[in-house]
């Protein structure tokens, strides 16, 4: 029933020539961020407090995350609430390029997991990449 | 219309595995006279039951030891839904008989209907064991790497799922399953049992002839001693406390999976996050399958009560504008979830349309009905009060008739009825991603026959299955594989290559209406192709060609996601 809705009421604001027009900008923009995460220990287990997505092993296009459908590499699906990667400032949507200096952009999904979760290593420093979108509106009148 | 004094006879189809088990006399055809909600579960327990043969010929048929543990498995998952459903009926059965019998007997007005809390779903993930491997004082040879399937055994109510088999050797830190399960259809006093099992995959003891053995055993359905077991555990219906889920398996020979751990989580364990929760071990070291649990399992366990996620009420109302005693705003309001929103229009609703005005309703709201100074033309009042800090805010709404004032009284009694019995799930609504259809298990043999055919089980029409084939394949499968050769009259098609499209995708994205697909042949031959050298199928653009022969796989289907 709501298909039917779905299709008849997209309204579209009367755009008259001479007058005034309202235009609206979204213009996106990626911003590199270093972000430091000190695992927390859990019983016998390391934690993060984030999960991930993506690999090259794995089908792109059901990443929402992703601007390019195409792009095969891992982000961040999930923020643990008070965890410490949101702690460290890590956010939902974030692309992983590197952890520890091991690039994560050509790894499978299990080799991204296992790089994440080395027994080894208390902190790890990932590279990401983040979008931000701006929303820019501008109004022009012609006088 | 079936009403309760008639006996509806139920059509049991000739030929089918409910009438052989009828013959073989293991339960009254009376069991099975049931009203039409119960014919659901009839139909359940008849796939039951023919998946279990089909397992036990596939049992029959296995060479290699992965494929036994998978066929087991089946075996046994099957076998303990078939309990659980065969103990359902009986219960709602007896429950339908008592009900009779109260209606006969004389009686003043009775004990008002409870009120029953709305359903939910429920939806368990992630499921993370944490292993504790010591260093080699449990290895007699150091060199071997012992190994061991895995798989999670989840029942609610006479709901029973599996997760996937893992195999788990002493590299692995944790086992962590990527499944998702979900049951509908569950209350707030749900209890989820969940049972680790668990089995070596290499041999306790070489029995090259067990399989047939196995085979023989299983495939007499309930022999004499599980027919015991059959009743004993009809009498405990509904998978309770300390016996496991599962039949021990009936035969010697073949794959043993044994319990090794379990625990029972309720409400009061659902969460929208992570959280650890006490195992009881069940095994103990000298058991051959046991294996160095830390003794918690890591999950997120969601649910999503049905009020919170459907609409509840919905009708017509006037809503008293701010400061303005005499204006009355009509909007058609619908409750959902903890908020009522009042909308200008009902097609709003439907379009996601901004609503005029949100109402909160929560555990701390108060609502009373006609309290309103009934001044002329106001009857059928409604005011909803909520505090906010140190305001208290009230909305007061008119409804049209009384008997609509009532029915929206009634919804909001039963909205709070379901947030005190939901808890912490009425808070906020929690996601629930719907589970990704189960790869199958993976063509574990290098030069086997057994897995390069796929087929959806309850359909043994063959043009269905190429019909699914196509549709699953795409634009790849550009001509009708060779192996449709064996079951039509047409010629083989002389390109072997697209043989090669035919190989089972180890996943896909569409869900399978019907479960888990089974092999359909096990006797088929797989077409030689190995002296040819394959030139490229032509193939959209879009994917990566396929090389590699019969057991390349494809385009990944799975998009997974893991907790770290």
């Amino acid at each position: 029933m709501s298909a039917q809705w779905a299709m008849g009421q997209v309204k579209v604001p009367a755009l008259e020539p001479w007058g005034p027009a309202v235009y609206s900008q979204m213009a996106v923009s990626i911003s590199q961020q270093r972000v430091e995460i000190h695992k927390l220990r859990q019983g016998e287990n390391l934690i993060l407090g984030f999960s991930i997505g993506g690999g090259i092993d794995q089908d792109p296009s059901q990443n929402p995350f992703s601007e390019d459908k195409t792009d095969k590499g891992i982000y961040v699906t999930r923020v643990s609430e008070g965890g410490p990667a949101e702690i460290a400032g890590l956010q939902i949507g974030d692309k992983i390029m590197q952890v520890n200096g091991w690039d994560m952009t050509m790894v499978t999904h299990d080799q991204a997991r296992k790089r994440l979760t080395k027994r080894s290593e208390e902190v790890v420093r990932l590279l990401v990449t983040r979008q931000s979108l701006q929303k820019a509106v501008q109004q022009s009148m012609l006088s | 219309m079936f009403s309760r004094n008639h006996r509806s006879r139920v059509t049991v189809a000739r030929g089918s595995a409910l009438e052989m088990e009828f013959k073989r006399g293991r339960f009254r055809l009376s069991l099975f006279s049931d009203p039409p909600e119960d014919t659901e579960l009839q139909r359940k327990l008849d796939h039951e039951i023919r998946m279990r043969e089909g397992a036990c010929k596939l049992l029959a048929a296995c060479s290699q030891r992965e494929q036994a543990l998978e066929a087991t498995k089946s075996l046994l998952v099957c076998n303990s839904r078939i309990l659980s459903y065969m103990g359902e009926l009986q219960r709602r059965k007896e429950a339908q008989w008592l009900e009779a019998k109260a209606r006969t007997l004389p009686s003043d007005s009775g004990p008002p209907a409870e009120r029953s809390p709305c359903r939910g779903r429920v939806c368990i993930s992630d499921l993370r064991i944490p292993l504790m491997w010591k260093d080699t004082e449990y290895f007699k040879n150091k060199g071997d790497l012992h190994r061991w399937a895995v798989f999670l055994l989840l029942q609610l109510g006479e709901h029973i799922q599996d997760t996937e088999m893992i195999l788990v050797d002493r590299t692995l830190t944790d086992i962590s399953f990527q499944s998702n399960v979900l049951f509908t259809e569950a209350g707030p006093d749900f209890e989820l049992r969940l049972e680790l099992y668990g089995a070596c995959v290499e041999e306790e003891g070489a029995l090259t002839g067990a399989p047939k053995r196995l085979a023989t055993k299983l495939s007499s359905s309930l022999g004499r001693s599980s027919g015991r077991r059959v009743r004993a555990s009809l009498d405990s219906a509904g998978g309770s406390g300390s016996s496991s889920i599962l039949l021990p398996t009936p035969a010697v020979g073949g794959p043993r999976y044994h319990l090794l751990a379990h625990t029972t989580l309720t409400l009061a364990a659902v969460q929208d996050g992570f959280r650890t929760h006490d195992l009881t071990l069940a095994s103990h070291e000298e058991n051959p399958a046991w294996l160095p649990l830390y003794g918690s399992v890591c999950c997120r366990l969601a649910a999503q009560p049905l009020c919170m996620t459907q609409p509840t009420a919905s009708g017509t109302l006037r809503v008293q504008q701010a400061g303005e005693m005499q204006n009355w705003a009509r909007v058609h309001g619908v409750l959902k979830g903890t908020n009522l929103f009042c909308y200008r229009r009902p097609e709003d609703a439907d379009t996601g349309e901004e609503p005029l005005l949100t109402i909160a309703i929560n555990k701390e709201t108060r609502v009373r009905a006609g309290e309103l100074d009934q001044a002329p033309g106001q009857p059928f009042t409604l005011s909803i009060s909520n505090q906010y800090g140190d305001d208290e805010v009230t909305h007061t709404l008119q409804t049209e008739s009384r008997e609509a004032l009532q029915s929206w009284m009634e919804a909001l009694w039963q909205l709070f009825f379901d947030m005190s019995q939901w808890k912490q799930c009425c808070d906020e609504i929690m996601k629930i991603e719907t589970p990704a259809p189960r790869k199958p298990p993976q063509a574990l043999t290098k030069q086997g026959s057994l897995y390069h055919e796929m087929a959806i089980e309850p359909l043994d029409d063959i043009a269905a299955v190429t019909d699914i084939l196509t549709q699953r394949e795409g634009t790849r499968l550009e001509t009708p594989p060779p192996w449709l050769a064996m079951f039509t009259d047409q010629p083989a098609l002389p390109n072997p290559c697209s043989a090669a499209s035919v190989a089972p995708a180890p996943a896909w994205t569409q869900p399978l209406p019907w479960g888990r697909p089974r092999t359909f042949s096990l006797d088929a031959v797989p077409p030689d192709h190995s002296a040819r050298a394959c030139s490229v199928v032509p193939l959209p653009p879009q994917r990566s060609p396929q090389t590699r022969g019969l057991y390349s796989k494809g385009q990944p289907r799975t998009w997974l996601q893991s907790p770290v």
